[in-house]
Formats: C-alpha cells, sequence, structure tokens
C-alpha cells in the first residue's frame, strides 16, 4: 500500500536512534512474530545512507554517520531476509555489495557435519574458498539490478574452487556460521566469525571520505544456539549471556530478538504446574537476563481477545533493565513506554495504531 | 514480482550456475511452472506451492491454495486417535501421483502400501457433488481454479446452515492443464507407477545419533536426485516412543534435527515440502521442546477429535442432517509465510475449524455450535415464562 511509509511514524523514535553500546531486546512468540520489527530496524538504519530511497519522513539525517548493519540470522535465510527487504525499498544485495551490510548466515551450516573445510578462517575469501559452494552466491548474482562491477564477476564464479579467487569485496559478506565442539569455546568461535564480518564491514572502503562507521548488530533469534545445544554441551544461559556481551563490543548497538513463549518463560517459575526442563529454565534465564541488560525491550505478542482480521498483535514497549544507565540523556529522552497495536498486510506494508483508533 | 519468485524455482540446478547468465533466467522463468506437474504458483505471491493432497488443508494455508516450497508442516494431535496419520497419507499419495520423490522417515515399506487410492483430481470429485454450482454466473473465470482464494473458506461460512454443498468446491474448468490436486480413496490402496519411488529412511541404530543419521541420509537421498526434482518428506509420528528411542527427544538432539531440515529446505535450488505429525499427548505443547519444534516448522496445526462421550454433541454440530457431523476441532496456530512476515490479515484467522473425515476426504470447514435442540425446558420457559414474570424482576 503506497500511503503506508515503511517505517510507521509511531516506530520512528524507537527505531531510530539507538544509544551507543546499548542493546535492544525485541521478543516473540509463535503467532506474532518479529522479523518485520527486525526488518524496520534495519531500514532505519540503513536508509539514512542509501541514496536511492528519497521521499522519507525520517528526522534522523541530523548526524551525518554512516551506518552498517551486521545481520546474523538463526532460522532464516538470505533469501528471506532479501525479499522481505525488497517490500520496503531495501536491496539487501545492492548494500552488500556497497560494504554497508553483511549477512551472516546462522542457518544453513550450523549443525551440518564437519567437514575438510576450515569455518575458523577469519577472512570472508578463505571461508568463501573452502566452505562455500557456488551456490551461496548465487541469490546475489541473479539480483538483476546494475551494479558497476558486475564485469569481472563471472571469472571467480567457475573457479571457485581455487586457491586464489580474487578479492571481490562484494563475495565476502554471506558467512556461514557452523557450531562446532563444545561449551565455551564453541562459543567463542563463532563470536570469532561474526567479529570478523563486523570488522570487514567497518574497515572504510577507500572510495567514501566516512570515518568509523557506526555498526548495528542484528542477531535473530540467538536462542536456538541455547535450546538446541542445553547445559549436556556446556553451554547455558550464562555462556549465552556473556557470548552476547561479547558480541556488543564490536558494534555500536545491538539488536536481539528472543521467543518468549509463555512455555519457554513461565514454565520455569516454581509456581509451575509442573517440573520444568533445561531447556526451559536456560531460555527463561537468558531471556529475563538479556531483558535485565536491554536498554529497550519490544514485545510483541498476541492479542489477547483472540485473532482479529485487521490487527497482528500487539507491541509493548518498555525500558529494559539497563535504561538510563549511560549519561547520554539525548537518546533517552524522546520515547516514552508504550502499548500499540500493529498490523502487517499481505504486502508487507505495516500500520501502528493505538488502541481505539 | 512474480518473476522474481520464479527465478528461484528455476535455479534448481547447480550445474547451470557456471553458464547462465543473470539476463537468460528471466526468459525461461515462464517454462518451468508447466514443465513440474503439482507445483503451481501461489496466487498471494507467485512463489511455488505444492498441493497437501487434501483440498481444505491446502484452502487454509494462508491464501497459498498450496503448502509453498521450502516450508515444514507440523500437525499436531491429540489423544491417541490418528487422523493426522490420514493426512499424511493424502499427503504422500499426492506427491505419488504428482511424480515427486517422497521420503518417508522410520516407516516400513507397509506403510506405503497401504497409502489411499487414486479416485481422480479432486476437482471433478467436488463437480459431482455440486449440481447447484452451474446455475451460478461466473465471475472471474481466472480465479476459480485458484481453489478458494478470495472467497476463503470464510467466504462460504454463510451458507453453511443453509445446506449449500459448495464448500470446498473449485471449478473443474482446469481440464486442460495436470490437476494440482487428487482425490483419494481410504479404503483403497494406491496403485501407481511410482509407488516403488518411494524411499525409506528406517531408524536403524549406528554409532552416530540417529537424528544425525536420518538428516544425512535426507541430504544424501535429495542431493543424488535429478535437479529440478520436487521431494516431499514425510515424518510420521515424530518421538512416538514405540518409533523413537528416548534420547530423540533430547532438546539437543532434536533441535539441531529440525534446524538442519529446515536448512536443509531453504537451500537454494531445493525444492522440498515436509509434513511432520507428533502425538500431543506425549508431548504437551505447554513444554518448552514442542514450543521449539512449533517455532521451528513454518505452519501449525494442532487436531482435537472429540472424544466418543461427545458424540451427541458432534451429531448435533452438523448444521444440517445430510452434512457429515464434525469430527474434531482444529486449531491453526501458525501458517507458512504468512506468520513468517509477522502474521494478521489472513481471512480465515480467528475461525473455529473443525474437521470431518470420511472414507473419500478429509474436510476441513468452520465450525458452528448449532442452536441447543435438546434444552426444550429452557426454550419452553423462555417462550411462556419470559416475560410476564414481572413480579420476580421486582425486588
Amino acid at each position: 500500500m503506497p500511503s503506508q511509509p515503511p517505517l510507521p511514524p509511531l516506530l520512528t523514535p524507537y527505531a531510530s536512534s539507538l544509544p551507543p553500546s546499548s542493546l535492544t531486546v525485541l521478543s516473540s512468540v509463535l503467532g506474532a512474530t518479529g522479523n518485520w520489527l527486525v526488518l524496520r530496524f534495519l531500514y532505519a538504519a540503513l536508509t539514512t545512507s542509501s541514496v536511492s530511497d528519497a521521499a522519507l519522513g525520517l528526522s534522523e539525517t541530523s548526524h551525518g554517520k554512516k551506518r552498517k548493519v551486521v545481520l546474523v540470522s538463526f532460522l532464516r535465510g538470505w533469501d528471506f531476509w532479501r525479499t522481505e527487504a525488497k517490500r520496503l525499498g531495501l536491496d539487501l544485495a545492492r548494500l552488500t555489495d556497497k560494504q554497508e551490510f553483511a549477512f551472516v548466515d546462522g542457518l544453513s551450516e550450523l549443525f551440518s557435519a564437519p567437514s575438510t573445510a576450515s569455518t575458523q578462517a577469519p577472512i570472508h575469501q578463505s571461508s568463501l574458498r573452502g566452505a562455500v559452494p557456488p551456490r551461496t552466491v548465487l541469490p546475489l548474482r541473479s539480483q538483476p539490478g546494475p551494479v558497476p562491477a558486475r564485469g569481472p564477476q563471472p571469472a571467480p564464479r567457475p573457479v571457485a574452487a581455487a586457491p586464489n579467487p580474487p578479492a571481490s569485496k562484494e563475495i565476502g559478506p554471506v558467512k556461514r556460521l557452523r557450531l562446532s565442539g563444545n561449551g565455551p569455546a564453541a562459543l567463542d568461535a563463532l563470536e570469532k566469525d561474526i567479529a570478523a564480518v563486523i570488522n570487514g564491514v567497518r574497515t572504510p572502503t577507500p572510495g567514501d571520505g566516512q570515518e568509523d562507521p557506526e555498526v548495528l548488530l542484528v542477531l535473530d533469534q540467538p536462542d536456538l544456539l541455547l535450546a538446541a545445544t542445553g547445559p549436556s554441551k556446556g553451554i547455558g544461559a550464562t555462556e549465552m549471556g556473556d557470548w552476547v556481551m561479547g558480541l556488543q563490543q564490536y558494534a555500536h548497538a545491538t539488536v536481539l530478538t528472543v521467543s518468549a513463549d509463555s512455555p519457554l518463560i513461565h514454565n520455569a517459575s516454581t509456581f509451575a504446574h509442573q517440573p520444568s526442563t533445561p531447556l526451559e529454565t536456560e531460555h527463561a534465564a537468558f531471556a529475563i537476563g538479556t531483558a535485565h541488560r536491554a536498554h529497550m525491550v519490544m514485545q510483541l505478542r498476541n492479542l489477547e481477545t483472540g485473532a482479529a482480521r485487521d490487527v497482528s498483535g500487539v507491541l509493548r514497549v518498555s525500558k529494559g533493565g539497563a535504561w538510563g544507565q549511560n549519561d547520554s540523556t539525548e537518546g533517552d529522552s524522546h520515547w516514552e513506554e508504550k502499548e500499540v497495536l500493529y498490523f502487517v498486510q499481505r504486502d508487507g506494508g505495516v500500520s501502528v495504531f493505538g488502541r481505539g483508533e | 514480482m512474480s518473476f522474481r519468485k520464479r527465478n528461484i524455482g528455476l535455479s534448481a540446478g547447480f550445474d547451470r550456475n557456471g553458464a547462465v547468465n543473470p539476463s537468460a533466467q528471466p526468459q525461461q522463468a515462464p517454462a518451468t511452472p508447466e514443465s513440474t506437474p503439482g507445483v503451481r504458483p501461489s496466487p498471494d505471491d507467485g512463489r511455488p506451492t505444492t498441493s497437501t493432497g487434501t483440498p481444505s488443508l491446502d484452502n487454509l494455508l494462508a491464501g497459498h491454495g498450496g503448502l509453498p516450497i521450502g516450508k515444514i508442516l507440523l500437525v499436531e494431535e491429540n489423544g491417541t486417535t490418528d487422523f493426522a496419520g490420514a493426512l499424511l497419507r493424502y499427503y504422500a499419495a499426492e506427491g505419488v501421483v504428482q511424480d515427486q520423490k517422497i521420503h518417508v522417515v522410520g516407516m516400513p515399506e507397509q506403510w506405503g502400501r497401504s497409502l489411499p487410492g487414486l479416485i481422480g483430481p479432486a476437482d471433478a470429485v467436488d463437480e459431482k457433488q455440486d449440481k447447484r454450482k452451474g446455475d451460478r454466473m461466473k465471475i472471474a473465470w481466472r480465479y476459480e481454479r485458484l481453489g478458494e482464494f478470495g472467497a476463503g473458506i470464510a467466504g462460504s461460512r454463510a451458507s453453511v446452515p443453509s445446506g449449500d454443498q459448495s464448500q470446498s468446491a473449485t471449478d473443474a474448468s482446469v481440464d486442460k492443464r495436470p490437476a494440482f490436486c487428487h482425490a483419494f480413496d481410504l479404503t483403497k490402496r494406491l496403485t501407481h507407477p511410482s509407488i516403488t519411488n518411494l524411499n525409506y529412511i528406517p531408524l536403524a541404530p549406528s554409532n552416530e545419533p540417529l537424528l544425525v543419521t536420518i538428516q544425512k541420509r535426507l541430504q544424501a537421498a535429495i542431493a543424488s536426485s535429478p535437479p529440478n526434482t520436487v521431494h516431499r518428506i514425510v515424518i510420521p509420528s515424530l518421538l512416538n516412543p514405540t518409533i523413537y528411542p528416548p534420547e530423540t527427544s533430547q532438546p539437543d538432539h532434536l533441535l539441531p534435527f529440525l534446524h538442519s531440515l529446515r536448512a536443509l529446505m531453504s537451500a537454494p535450488g531445493a525444492r522440498i515440502t515436509a509434513m511432520i505429525t507428533l502425538p500431543l499427548s506425549l508431548f504437551p505443547r505447554s513444554t518448552g521442546l514442542v514450543r521449539w519444534m512449533e517455532i521451528l516448522s513454518d505452519g501449525v496445526i494442532e487436531l482435537c477429535p472429540f472424544p466418543h462421550s461427545s458424540d451427541a454433541l458432534a451429531t448435533s454440530g452438523a448444521a444440517t442432517s445430510h452434512e457429515e457431523p464434525p469430527q474434531g476441532m482444529l486449531k491453526v496456530h501458525r501458517l507458512p509465510v504468512l506468520h513468517e512476515r509477522g502474521g494478521g490479515s489472513d481471512q480465515n484467522i480467528g475461525l473455529d475449524w473443525a474437521f470431518t473425515l470420511s472414507r473419500k476426504r478429509f474436510e476441513i470447514k468452520p465450525f458452528s455450535l448449532p442452536p441447543d435442540e435438546g434444552d426444550k425446558e429452557g426454550q419452553e420457559a423462555a417462550v411462556t415464562g419470559g416475560m410476564p414474570k414481572k413480579a420476580d424482576l421486582e425486588f
């Protein structure tokens, strides 16, 4: 719907200015997923620097710093994010080429059996050389956009297994994570991989004269790591919390999505009717722990009164446990806690409105 | 828009990557849907979908008219009945008829031999029952072949009390093109040349964790089949302790398996759908493990069969005497694609669904309780003594 701005005005103050070294937690439930909200964060961060999206009602160009985004997704692949972002007018493939965006794929090979390829290599080229079959880059290639560096591409593609692919900058950022080993060591390896991607994006490209861009790190459902490993593999809520905190150091601001379904949060309580499993206790500890460390918590949930045809769910924005800890009051002062309804249309547009509006 | 979608389906051939330049792909794209029977673009956004073998389930799936390729449907069932198994058999049988490659996990070959027999295209079967259909003026014929998209099942809700049978009617104007969905008879056995093509993945103990073995065998089977093959992964009664060893229900076994399955299906070029059933009585929805299974699936529906003691209710649940009484309730917790985007906006959302399994079909329709016929005293009291009791009101 053309009348719908990509970033609903009610959300702008929340999505557009994240204070430095802050953590924002988006919690979702089964019937009210948060992908649309993640996309709004991407949009708010990336459109300030992309030239093609004119006519935005955003006022955040005041600080002319370049923003870059690294998206780490554990549940959804590149195709999903690319097509959904396109509905918002964000061409992630092109932004990847321009090194303003990087996607880290935590879905494709996270639990696949270790092969001979080295996934620990911090440099993109070497990881591409060994681990990534040609199909990895296919989504990028099939973009019909007028990408300037289209010319030299066919050369590296047939020889993707060759030892020395040319350092083409646009192949880099689709990095695939793989969990290997046990306990904190496995997490450390993942952290190293993600940090390498962040640093790769942060490194200023020679062409533009920007200094030290702000990197927004988006972690999409890292709680999967916790659920799928568990204490028996030496990864618990504490280790996950440390891991997230370690990643926060590399980024300007961090957005983290986590599942907050009732069985995952409330079963761990001592008042629950059934004994809780380690999965439930660890998940609750992780979700609550991150909420306490967060600057802002955005909760998505279903409508209590049942499903409606013109409401997708309820969004509640509240201050997290770490709100107001850093003294930069300008970042904190211009938003307030709020509960609104939202509706995701078929075309991907989102309208956000108060109750009764 | 639709160009890009079809392009995805086309890029199945890994071997082509080297040769095809991007501009050549869109030219070939329109040829693909015809070349693969059983796959059609979704009327909603053009992504390829395939039929579940149950027309009314296809229509429930958020306007896509089928299960989108690359999506996992989790069917949960309460109690000891096996309605979900029937859905699964329809799903597998539909795949056999469409010459798709079926991978059955954890079931002996006997399971494949008991697939329901083919009656014919689902449209034609519906047409016979649907005599009144011809009287109606035809509007927008090109949408009609897309099942109930637009009208939805919800649209026909009003017609249920009047006994209109046009419930799941789709037009038979599709004679020229191959049928998308077929009707099957549960009392017969499917005989089809490609039924021997089923790939059974037994649960054989090995030195690896069981689910890792399954995942590897699935991956190998899919990788070794020719590109452009459409696969269906059938996992009946996952975690059922009579089939699966106890350690598979540990989160660190099960969730990586489902995650890898998701990864396998979302790989570029893969054309896979999967249907999993889960016995809820053993693994209730209130546990964190099952919730994670649901989060990892794209679509989640729950079947709640009526217990036998409520047969009376079930009988009266039929709006008219010549309609099948519903056998249970169906709850939709998550729909493919729709909820991934954020939910909402589907016109079928928020309705109560009932299902009926008969010999020839599994039908899902809106559930509505009829007026309580048994409550005679209450009704008479309301008619005769409703108003005059003014004295009672003045206290």
